[in-house]
């Protein structure tokens, strides 16, 4: 038996936990689009900047943070399904399960290896450009935000994030950078292939692709 | 009784004339006299340069529609399209601006998506990409460096 003061204690200990729990998922995915964006670009910068991640042995590890971080605000499967169009209706759930994580790996490797192949006193310069929110939109499930990154040379770059929401969470389906969508790129590229050659050919590539870049 | 025969072949022939460039003028000026088929939809641009009434709409290509209107809505170009009461758009359809060759007129193309969804008459296709402005690109790579 416990005491009557033991229970009480029991009591408020669940009930402050109680009380507690809808408010830290909460703030994991604190609301607006903006916000949400604001934080996956906060913590790549933080990446970036950590002293003991540049060193060059550390740069797997950085790696794989930065894959983590980013990999959390994409939706990679709207990505491909959106980047397939037309032709992810006909393929079978197997295939789409192969083709979206082809495809996140070549998203992947493209831009790790964009990364890698930078000189890191370059990257260091870019530590003091600047993003510049610009406001949301929602409609529905879907958002988007508008971000500007100044360049520490003083060039702006307009980036647009579509998202769309996922159990409270914002995800990007789509980057718009200067104008230029990232899903209509390849779109366009995996519609010329599939049709001038086939889906197969397709994958074929992509998985060359990515071992090659490794 | 020739000289009647002679009028009426010029009164023929001019009538015809008159005819034929009524044909072309409304062909030409894209007028609808019958109302035109097709269905509204809109889309949001950031930068519709080069886009006015009677632009074309393609897939792949093909036209499927008219650009209607274009008014300013909240400092971004609103664009009204007439789509062919035929072709159905996907909800993940990307609406962009292209330009035809490398300086020719301006053109909406529609990139078909994946969705089940269809965006109903009046609807509005969600993703743009508007018109690339080449200079300001240049300008900013090429003399960007200071």
């Amino acid at each position: 038996m416990r005491t009557l003061g033991e229970r009480k204690l029991l009591f408020f200990f669940t009930l402050i936990c109680l009380l507690l729990l809808p408010v830290i998922p909460g703030q994991a995915n604190a609301g607006d689009p903006t916000e949400q964006v604001k934080q996956t670009i906060e913590k790549v910068r933080e990446i970036f900047k950590d002293k003991n991640l540049k060193k060059p042995e550390n740069r797997e590890k950085r790696d794989e943070l930065l894959r983590e971080v980013v990999g959390k605000r994409l939706d990679f499967e709207e990505i491909s399904k959106r980047s397939l169009a037309r032709h992810w209706r006909k393929l079978t759930a197997e295939q789409r399960k192969e083709f979206v994580s082809l495809f996140s790996d070549l998203l992947e490797t493209t831009y790790l290896n964009k990364i890698e192949r930078s000189q890191e006193e370059d990257i260091e310069k870019h530590e003091e450009d600047k993003v510049l929110y610009q406001g949301e939109r929602i409609e529905g499930r879907y958002a988007s935000v508008k971000t500007t990154i100044v360049t520490y040379k003083g060039t702006e770059i307009p980036v647009e994030y579509r998202l769309i929401k996922e159990d409270g969470e914002w995800k990007a389906y789509d980057i718009v950078i200067e104008g230029v969508s990232l899903v209509s790129n390849y779109r366009s590229q995996f519609n010329r292939i599939i049709h001038s050659e086939s889906y197969d050919e397709l994958v074929k590539k992509l998985r060359e692709k990515t071992i090659k870049e490794e | 009784m020739k000289k009647v025969d002679l009028e009426l072949a010029v009164g023929f022939f001019l009538l015809l004339g008159i005819l034929s460039l009524a044909y072309i003028s409304i062909k030409l000026g894209r007028l609808e006299l019958i109302g035109g088929g097709g269905y509204p939809l809109y889309a949001e641009f950031t930068q519709a340069g080069g886009i006015k009434e009677g632009s074309v709409v393609e897939i792949a290509g093909v036209q499927i529609g008219r650009v209607k209107s274009v008014r300013l809505s909240d400092y971004e170009a609103l664009v009204e399209f007439t789509i062919n009461e035929n072709v159905k758009i996907q909800e993940d359809a990307i609406a962009s601006i292209k330009t035809k060759g490398l300086i020719g007129e301006k053109f909406v193309q529609i990139s078909p998506g994946a969705s089940e969804e269809m965006i109903p008459p009046g609807g509005k296709i969600r993703d743009t990409e508007s018109a690339i402005d080449i200079e300001e690109l240049l300008s900013k790579y090429a003399f960007g460096e200071v």
